[in-house]
């Protein structure tokens, strides 16, 4: 086979060996791997479970699955965007829950209409999430503070102040989560009867797919997004071009932002339609992986994003049906992550293997790769914090 | 007063540890954002000896078991440290990501394995290590200085063992022939390897150590904080502890003064909380502050300072 169609299938190896050690692990812990993840198929709604409650389907389970793909899908994009010009936004998490805390205050507990309210939610969301990924951009560009630093603060401000908010004006005495948002304002029609079955209908799914194309022709067709990749390649080199790096790090992470502004209301007025305090959304964490999987291309994404959906929506099922503990879901993403951060080392071996066989020119080979985009990358992180 | 020096004194020193282990790590050029990964994974593995040996052996002191527990936590950091420095070191991977891919396989391993042990072995539904209580020592005599006798009062054990290492370490760094090594490292890599010392090795090593230190330092926590082992262990602080060796300059006394500030700022935050008698919720508000803190301090020190010049640069023999 030829080298490049190997690089190319890269992912996929990747992916099975995930599951490979989550299998030797399940086996290990005396259950049958093949039935796990069976089981996590079938939680996600993608094949029948031997029963159902009443009014329940397999439809109901895989609408459902849609509607936790959403945000997924939303919040990897956010993270590619801003890999796209070289930064590694680990702050999804408080982005959403920032954007999704926001929009729950202004629209949600407002008696607006749905037409009125829908809309603004989507709005609120795509404000808040641009403003509080732009703190990040412009940390960086301003102070020279190293983003996963500044982000991983702003992760936990948010979440520590957005859970005083909630628990001294907002909770609900019985979930002790936020009251829940109205139902003109939820993204996610709950409980819809369609035929004999009972199913919420996610309207997010809409957006991401409209994300999905305006970012791919972002990416691929306008100048713009050119832009960001060169930024993203070689600071000095978009300098010397003429471009501005401080604006492309600023629009990169708006744009990033607004992404998981997006995906922080269809996660929080979508999917829950409240919000647990002191808690930060597990899909910001995961999305680092799917982007990472999915190659920060959208069209991977999307592939990555079910995946990885699969195996977090699933697990729940996979517990109850066969025992094996949830947490296995995270080891697999773990693992398949894992082996995604040498996917550099193992594009340029495969790249390398028969030309050059002495150790002292592997190294040298790798400049003239094509992927030599990697050490340039690393060049300018060089004197960053 | 006092308990906010005691009190801060018991979050500063593991912070202060783990930073230093940070500045081991980037002094000789590899970014070590897994600082976060490595603590929680040390703490795992100290908590899961210490209540072995708990029940194996009832009526040894909880003394003895701590101390026992932190050298397990060494252990498992510097183990898991390996794959840090494996992807850094060997496999040329992005080190940046290859921190956050550890603190995210971190968690996930430790929480799946401390339920299947709970489960496992001591049968029970749980997800956390419950760890005994240990004696505080109140130095005689010392302690009874006003105001600076409270730094002598209430110390766990580790404390003290923590502020030996620190002297240790900091000799190691900067007095002794690997420590010129390690920090040539970091700087020029190059120059370091033309005078015939191997780069991965010197590497390797200032990456374990940072596994050590951060191992240590997740068992302080483990201790201090909750008296237990649980994904709680996960709320940031190798974050803070980047921040406090990037506002000290990657140099180890100035790290020391930035992780005594958060120290305080931390229990000074929730005397004050107890103090006006607030309601519990409010509490929240005070456990900002570290973050916050963390952000000002690096908004007024990150242009000044300077990071050593390889940073986060994998070490390429060709390279000119």
């Amino acid at each position: 086979m030829n080298k490049n169609r190997i690089i190319k299938l890269i992912p996929v190896f990747t992916v099975l060996a995930g599951f490979i050690v989550g299998g030797i692990i399940i086996a290990a812990t005396g259950s049958n791997p093949f039935t796990a993840f069976w089981n996590l198929i079938q939680g996600c709604g993608l094949a029948p479970k031997a029963s159902y409650a009443g009014k329940k389907g397999m439809i109901t389970d895989l609408l459902s699955f849609i509607d936790l793909w959403t945000p997924m899908i939303l919040a990897s994009l956010s993270v590619a965007v801003a890999m796209r010009v070289g930064l590694f936004n680990i702050g999804v998490s408080g982005q959403m829950l920032f954007s999704g805390f926001i929009a729950t205050v202004v629209v949600g507990y407002s008696g607006l209409d749905a037409f009125i309210a829908k809309p603004l939610v989507i709005v609120v969301g795509i404000v808040a999430g641009a403003f509080a990924g732009g703190i990040i951009g412009f940390l960086k560009f301003k102070f020279n503070i190293n983003e996963v630093v500044s982000s991983i603060m702003l992760n936990y401000t948010f979440s520590y102040v957005i859970s005083f908010f909630i628990n001294t004006f907002l909770v609900d005495p019985v979930s002790r989560q936020s009251k829940a948002v109205s139902a003109a304002s939820r993204l996610t029609l709950k409980d819809v009867e369609l035929g004999a079955y009972k199913m919420d209908i996610p309207l997010g799914i809409v957006i991401a797919v409209i994300a999905v194309i305006v970012i791919w022709i972002f990416f691929n067709k306008t100048v713009s997004g050119m832009e960001l990749k060169a930024v993203g390649l070689s600071n000095s080199a978009a300098r010397y071009a003429g471009m501005s790096v401080n604006g492309n790090i600023m629009k990169a992470m708006m744009i990033a932002g607004a992404l998981a502004g997006l995906a922080g209301v269809t996660y929080y007025l979508g999917y829950f339609g409240s919000i647990q305090p002191r808690v930060l959304p597990a899909t910001g964490f995961d999305s680092i992986a799917v982007a990472l999987l999915g190659n920060n291309q959208p069209i991977g994404i999307v592939f990555a994003s079910f995946l990885i959906t699969v195996l977090s929506k699933g697990s729940t099922y996979m517990n109850s049906a066969s025992g094996v503990q949830a947490e296995i879901a995270n080891v697999i993403t773990g693992i398949i992550l894992l082996f995604c951060a040498c996917n550099a080392f193992i594009k340029w071996y495969i790249a390398n293997r028969d030309t050059t066989t002495k150790k002292g020119f592997k190294r040298k080979s790798k400049k003239a790769d094509k992927d030599g985009g990697a050490i340039a990358e690393a060049d300018d992180k060089k004197g960053e914090v | 007063m006092n308990s906010i020096i005691i009190d801060g004194l018991v979050f500063a020193l593991p912070l202060f540890i783990m930073a230093m282990g940070g500045i081991f790590s980037e002094r000789s050029g590899v970014t070590n954002l897994a600082l976060e990964g490595l603590q929680g994974f040390g703490a795992f593995t100290g908590a899961f000896a210490a209540v072995m040996i708990g029940t194996v052996s009832p009526d040894m002191s909880p003394t003895a078991i701590m101390l026992l527990a932190l050298v397990f936590a060494v252990v498992g950091g510097v183990l898991f440290s390996l794959i840090h420095a494996l992807l850094c070191i060997k496999l040329n991977a992005d080190m940046v990501i290859s921190g956050v891919v550890i603190n995210i396989l971190s968690m996930a391993f430790t929480e799946f394995l401390t339920k299947l042990i709970n489960a496992g072995i001591f049968n029970m539904p749980s997800n956390k290590f419950v760890l005994t209580v240990t004696d505080k020592i109140t130095v005689p005599g010392i302690s009874k200085i006003p105001i600076l006798g409270a730094v002598f009062t209430n110390l766990y054990i580790f404390e003290i063992i923590i502020a030996v290492i620190a002297v240790v370490a900091w000799f190691l760094l900067y007095k002794t022939k690997y420590g010129m090594h390690l920090r040539a490292s970091g700087d020029n890599p190059h120059a370091l390897d033309a005078a015939g010392i191997n780069v991965a090795k010197t590497r390797l090593f200032a990456v374990m150590i940072s596994g050590a230190f951060s191992g240590f330092a997740g068992m302080c926590f483990a201790y201090s904080i909750s008296s237990s082992f649980s994904s709680t262990i996960y709320v940031g602080y190798g974050y803070i502890a980047i921040a406090a060796l990037i506002f000290g300059n990657w140099n180890i006394l100035p790290t020391f003064g930035a992780c005594l500030i958060f120290g305080f700022a931390r229990s000074g935050g929730y005397k004050l909380v107890q103090a006006l008698e607030m309601p519990s919720s409010y509490q929240d508000l005070v456990m900002i502050l570290p973050y916050v803190l963390t952000l000002v301090l690096l908004i007024f020190f990150s242009k000044r300072n300077r990071a050593p010049r390889a940073l986060g640069v994998i070490y390429d023999k060709g390279a000119r």
